[in-house]
This record gives C-alpha cells, sequence and structure tokens, in this order.
C-alpha cells in the first residue's frame, strides 16, 4: 500500500468508527449498565434450571462425584411410575368431579365477559386432562405399587397445604385488609400490630410455635384447659399436625396479604363510593358492586402468590416435625432436600425440583393469561 | 325516653365503633401473644421456666438469658454471618438492579425486546426449588462454607429489575436533558441524578431485599453446613433439635429475640416504605 492511499483511506476510517460510535453510544452503554446483572442472573438463576434438566438425565451420586451414567428418563419414570400401574374411573372420583367443575365455572366466567374465551379454553383443557385424565392413573390392586410411594405421599401432603392455606389466608387477608382501611391514627396502629408477625424468621416462627402449642408446657394448652379442653397433642397427631402448622402459618404470613390488599383498596375510586351513597346503596350493596370487583386482579395476583409461596413450603414443616408424624407433613421440597442431601441421589432430586418448577410454571401462566391486558 | 335514645342513628353508630375497637383490641392482643410470650420467656429466669411457662409477663424477670447468649455457644457469630450476608446482599441487589434498571428505563439498545422478557421470565423460577443445580456449582468450585456462596445467587433478583424500570420509567426527563446539555456523562447522570430521585423505590426494595435475605432459611441449610458458617435463622433452628429444651427454654427464647431483634428495629422504623414496597413490589404498578 503506497502512502497516498493510506492518506486518504485514514480520515474515512476514523469517521466511519466516529459514526458507528455515535450510532450505537446508547447500546453500548446500556450493555455495561446491564452486564453485572445479566452476569449474576444468567449464572446463578438461569443456568442452573438448564443444569437441573441435564442433572435430572442422569444417575448422579452426590458422593462420588465423577460418577454419574446417562440414564434418559429413567429419573421421572422412578419418580411418577410403578409397577402395574393402571387407570379407572372410579379412583379418588368425588376429588376429580370437583375438579372438574373448574370447566363450566370457566366459561360462565367467560360468558360473563370476566375471562377472555381462549382462557377458559385453556383451563378446561387443563382441567380435563389433570382430572378426567392423570388423576386416575393409580397402581392396580394386584401387586401395583408406586416406585416412589413417598414421593406421592409428599405431593400429596403439599397439595393439602396448597388447598387449606391458601383460601385461608386470602379471606382473612381480605377481611383484615376491610376491617383496617382507613386513615386513622389508631387503624394504622393495628396494622402495625397485626403485619409484625410478617418479619420473623422462620425458625423464630418455629421457635415460638413449637412451644405454644406443646400440650404439657404451651400457652395454647394452658388456655383452652381454662375453658376445660384437654391439651392436645397437636404436632404429634397424624391428623391435626398439618392444621397445626397451617395456623401457624396463617399467623406468620397474613398480614403480607392484608397489605396487598389494602393497598387494592387505595386504588379504588372513592367518588364510586359517594356516587353510591347518593343512590341510596347500603353498605352490602357497595361491597358487591365496587369493592370486589375493584379489587379483582389485586385478588387474583394475591391468590397467585399465595399458591406459589404454599407449594415452596418447607422450612416451618421441617423444623417443627421432620415431615411427621408418619410422614403426615413430609412435603416436596422436603423430599427433594432428603433424596439430595441424604440419599445423595441428585439425578433424582432435580427431576423432582423441575416436576414443581412446572407446577408454579402452570400456575404464573394462569396469572398472566387472567390478568387483564394493559394498554 | 331513654329507649328512644338507644335506637337514634347516632347513638347506635357511635355504640357500634365501639364494639368493632373492642373486637379489635381483643384480636391484636390474641394475634400479639405468641410475641409477648417469646419476650417473657426470655426474661424469666430457667429455674422458674421448669415449673411455670405460661405466664405472659415474667416472674422474677432478669436478663441473665441474654447475657449467657454472649457467654455460650455460636449465637454472636451466627448472628454476625447474618449482618454480613444480609447488607451485602442487599446492597449488591441494589446497585445491580438500579443499573439494569437504568438501562431498560432510560436507554434505546438493540436486543432490549429480547433482554427485558428475558429478566421477567426469571420471575418464575422459582428459588426454593433449583437448590440442587446451585449446590453442585458451588460444590465444584469448592465454594460452601463461604460468604460468597451464601450471597452470589441472592443478589440477581429479576423483581427488583421490574421494580426499578417501572419507577425509573416515571420520572420525568427534563433534569437529565438540561444535564446532557452541560455535558454530563451517562454515569454522573445515573449516579448523580437518577438514583438521587429513585431512593422511594431503593428504600423498598432494599428494607424487602434484607428481611427475605436474613429470613432465608433453605439455601443456607444447604450450603454452609460447618457450625461456623451458620446464619442466625439456620442455627436457630438448629438449637430447637438438640438444645436441652426443657432446662435452657429461657435462653433459647432469648436468642430469638436477638435473631427478630434486627428486622423487628427495621420494620418499626421503615413500615410505611415496607409496606409500599410490597404493594409495589407485587402488585406490578
Amino acid at each position: 500500500m503506497s502512502d497516498s492511499t493510506l492518506a486518504a483511506h485514514a480520515p474515512l476510517q476514523i469517521s466511519r468508527w466516529r459514526r458507528w460510535w455515535d450510532r450505537n453510544r446508547d447500546s453500548v452503554d446500556a450493555y455495561l449498565f446491564l452486564a453485572p446483572f445479566l452476569a449474576v442472573y444468567s449464572v446463578f438463576v438461569i443456568y442452573p434450571v438448564i443444569q437441573a434438566v441435564y442433572m435430572s438425565l442422569y444417575d448422579w451420586d452426590l458422593l462420588a462425584m465423577g460418577m454419574r451414567e446417562f440414564i434418559g428418563l429413567k429419573n421421572y419414570a422412578s419418580m411418577a411410575w410403578g409397577t402395574g400401574i393402571t387407570w379407572d374411573l372410579q379412583h379418588l372420583l368425588v376429588w376429580r368431579l370437583v375438579g372438574l367443575v373448574t370447566i363450566p365455572v370457566s366459561w360462565w366466567a367467560a360468558f360473563r365477559g370476566s375471562m377472555r374465551r381462549a382462557t377458559a379454553g385453556w383451563l378446561s383443557v387443563a382441567a380435563a386432562v389433570l382430572f378426567a385424565g392423570i388423576m386416575g392413573i393409580h397402581p392396580g390392586e394386584a401387586g401395583g405399587r408406586w416406585n416412589d410411594a413417598v414421593f406421592w405421599t409428599s405431593l400429596g401432603n403439599t397439595v393439602e397445604f396448597v388447598l387449606i392455606s391458601t383460601p385461608l389466608i386470602v379471606v382473612i387477608g381480605l377481611a383484615m385488609a376491610l376491617a383496617l382501611n382507613g386513615s386513622g391514627r389508631s387503624l394504622g396502629l393495628y396494622r402495625t400490630a397485626f403485619f409484625a408477625s410478617y418479619v420473623f424468621s422462620v425458625s423464630v416462627l418455629t421457635l415460638i410455635w413449637g412451644y405454644l402449642l406443646q400440650p404439657q408446657r404451651g400457652i395454647l394448652a394452658a388456655f383452652l384447659s381454662s375453658l376445660g379442653v384437654e391439651p392436645i397433642p397437636w404436632l404429634t397427631n397424624p391428623s391435626l399436625a398439618m392444621p397445626a402448622i397451617v395456623m401457624a402459618t396463617l399467623w406468620w404470613t397474613v398480614g403480607f396479604n392484608m397489605v396487598l390488599f389494602l393497598a387494592g383498596l387505595q386504588d379504588i375510586d372513592p367518588t364510586l363510593y359517594e356516587a353510591a351513597e347518593i343512590d341510596g346503596a347500603g353498605r352490602l350493596m357497595q361491597f358487591r358492586h365496587i369493592t370486589l370487583p375493584g379489587l379483582q386482579r389485586t385478588t387474583l395476583m394475591v391468590i397467585v402468590l399465595q399458591i406459589i409461596a404454599s407449594f415452596q413450603i418447607f422450612g416451618q414443616v421441617y423444623i417443627m416435625t421432620r415431615g411427621g408424624p408418619g410422614g403426615s407433613t413430609r412435603v416436596l421440597i422436603q423430599h427433594i432436600y432428603e433424596s439430595g442431601f441424604r440419599d445423595f441421589e441428585l439425578g433424582y432430586a432435580s427431576a423432582m425440583s423441575l416436576f414443581l418448577f412446572v407446577i408454579m410454571f402452570v400456575v404464573s401462566f394462569f396469572q398472566f393469561r387472567l390478568s387483564p391486558q394493559e394498554e | 325516653m331513654s329507649v328512644a335514645d338507644w335506637t337514634s342513628p347516632k347513638l347506635r353508630k357511635r355504640s357500634g365503633e365501639i364494639i368493632f375497637y373492642v373486637a379489635l383490641s381483643l384480636a391484636a392482643f390474641i394475634w400479639l401473644v405468641p410475641i409477648i410470650w417469646m419476650f417473657s420467656l426470655s426474661l424469666t429466669p430457667n429455674e422458674i421456666l421448669k415449673t411455670i411457662t405460661t405466664s405472659l409477663i415474667p416472674i422474677k424477670p432478669t436478663l441473665q438469658n441474654y447475657i449467657s447468649v454472649f457467654q455460650v455457644g455460636l449465637t454472636p457469630r451466627w448472628f454476625l454471618n447474618s449482618i454480613i450476608v444480609t447488607v451485602v446482599t442487599t446492597v449488591g441487589t441494589l446497585v445491580l438492579c438500579a443499573m439494569a434498571g437504568y438501562a431498560f428505563a432510560r436507554l434505546e439498545f438493540k436486543g432490549k425486546n429480547i433482554l427485558f422478557p428475558f429478566v421477567l421470565a426469571g420471575l418464575m423460577v422459582p428459588k426454593e426449588a433449583m437448590f440442587i443445580p446451585l449446590f453442585l456449582m458451588f460444590a465444584e468450585f469448592e465454594m460452601h462454607n463461604t460468604y460468597p456462596a451464601l450471597i452470589l445467587p441472592r443478589v440477581a433478583a429479576p423483581l427488583g429489575v421490574f421494580i426499578m424500570t417501572q419507577f425509573l420509567k416515571a420520572i420525568p426527563r427534563d433534569i437529565e436533558e438540561a444535564a446532557e446539555l452541560d455535558g454530563a456523562s451517562r454515569w454522573t447522570i445515573f449516579w448523580k441524578i437518577m438514583l438521587p430521585m429513585s431512593v422511594p423505590a431503593l428504600t423498598a426494595l432494599g428494607i424487602f431485599t434484607f428481611i427475605l435475605t436474613w429470613n432465608d432459611y433453605l439455601w443456607p441449610l444447604v450450603s454452609a453446613t460447618e457450625k461456623e458458617m451458620f446464619t442466625i435463622t439456620t442455627g436457630l433452628a438448629s438449637l430447637q433439635g438438640n438444645f436441652a429444651q426443657a432446662t435452657e427454654l429461657g435462653s433459647l427464647m432469648a436468642r430469638g429475640v436477638l435473631a427478630s431483634a434486627p428486622l423487628l428495629i427495621l420494620f418499626l422504623v421503615f413500615q410505611r416504605q415496607l409496606i409500599r414496597g410490597i404493594a409495589v413490589g407485587s402488585g406490578g404498578k
């Protein structure tokens, strides 16, 4: 290359670089600002999900770090299958029929216009597959059994916890918000009192409630005995342990839902109530036609958050009962934890983690579908 | 005339209000009984607790249980671990989320339409469920029982980015534009203008992160298996299994009070911000 051509090209090169810089300056800056978050996020939030999928396909022993064997979908089979598995119509019939009510209810909502038809369709498909199909699968009478019966017990207990605790915690949270909504100073003090229990850690919760529920030394037994009730062995009775866990959880977390509902109430246009008052609508009418519709979005969000949180229940059960008595409070995360760190089966534990992940993904999916579209 | 008085609307409303507040006070008292009880037990000598454990007012109150926390056991160490982990996690979360939120809210760049949904997708990853692959990752680098292992997985909060993005979007642009005309750099604008203006969102996010990190149980249980590296939350849980429960109830409750003290204080001071933070954070408004 001769000197003359170099001299001719150099300014052009600079200006091209310059123009690229001017055009992309924002992008460069943006990626510099995003880099730290994206790095940590990709490595510690996204990558583990991919790694879990990979691990779930292996027989992956925690102790023998080098030893792992590709076994395809066998972990999933150990989790959800067994020998002599059959399907029939009668198995868990009542529960399945109750579940199938989802279909008419969602179409009714779609018909009324409070749910999109596509969503009602998705819900119906999901309900049909789950309740009419999957829930009919069970080990047959003649020597059939699950590969891992404990998985099903744990799943059953987790679902039981979700089904009991969600309506209770949501409805009581709403009731508390309605009672404490207002601007008075004293109401603020009550709000503080009811919300305070939320800031305790799970091990403080279990410390307090573990003793509070004790039949010999607990304060609940002392109170009940003053009413003439015999001491109740809450945590050592298989049919009372889960209700006791629900009770403790309610005390611990309901304040959170109360705050969400209070925020929802603040968003309702106060002139609606004034207009209703002028029209002579009573309190109950106002509640039915203004408050409830106004809280629809909040309620949906609270329910979904509650379901997601409840599926991940672990600490209170693990510390207070270790899943007992007789496995009656053993939950899914405990089974994952013990499969991984007591039985050293990391692959199997990953398969179960992904199962839990899928449940929560489906719940969040319906949240997105159900929430009103934003403009 | 007294009958007529009682049925007058004004009086009925007044008596209704009184009944409402009496019922509310009773409910609030019952609600606080477990907390009052913990405080009462923590102030009662262990000898008395061998026979009476059901008093809401401490009998022969003493601070001995609190003093013993610093004489026996690892509780002070766990407390320190929790402070380090929680403070670093909170500050890290705030910095990372504010920077990312600024990029999403204010800068136009290629790939934004892909990256923002990519970050929001993280909201659907249940942190509790993914501890197995995380455990393996830190095991391969032999990093368990260290502070980074307790901190790093908790720093990347997609919800925090979402909150910061929404908040920064709502700030009017004129101040920034004036600064840009004066030749201020991006970093200066972010650091000197945007951050001070987003203090309300940062406070709410910060308190929320602090509480969740302080109370985190499953990941510290999995990662920090050496006693010296327990956090106060896992440490307190470990005591409930094997402590000499019958004889040391008062000391145990004193540890419970100390474990909750930072959050209770934080809660009483920043109540307003925390409550707004919860509403904003989960409402996605």
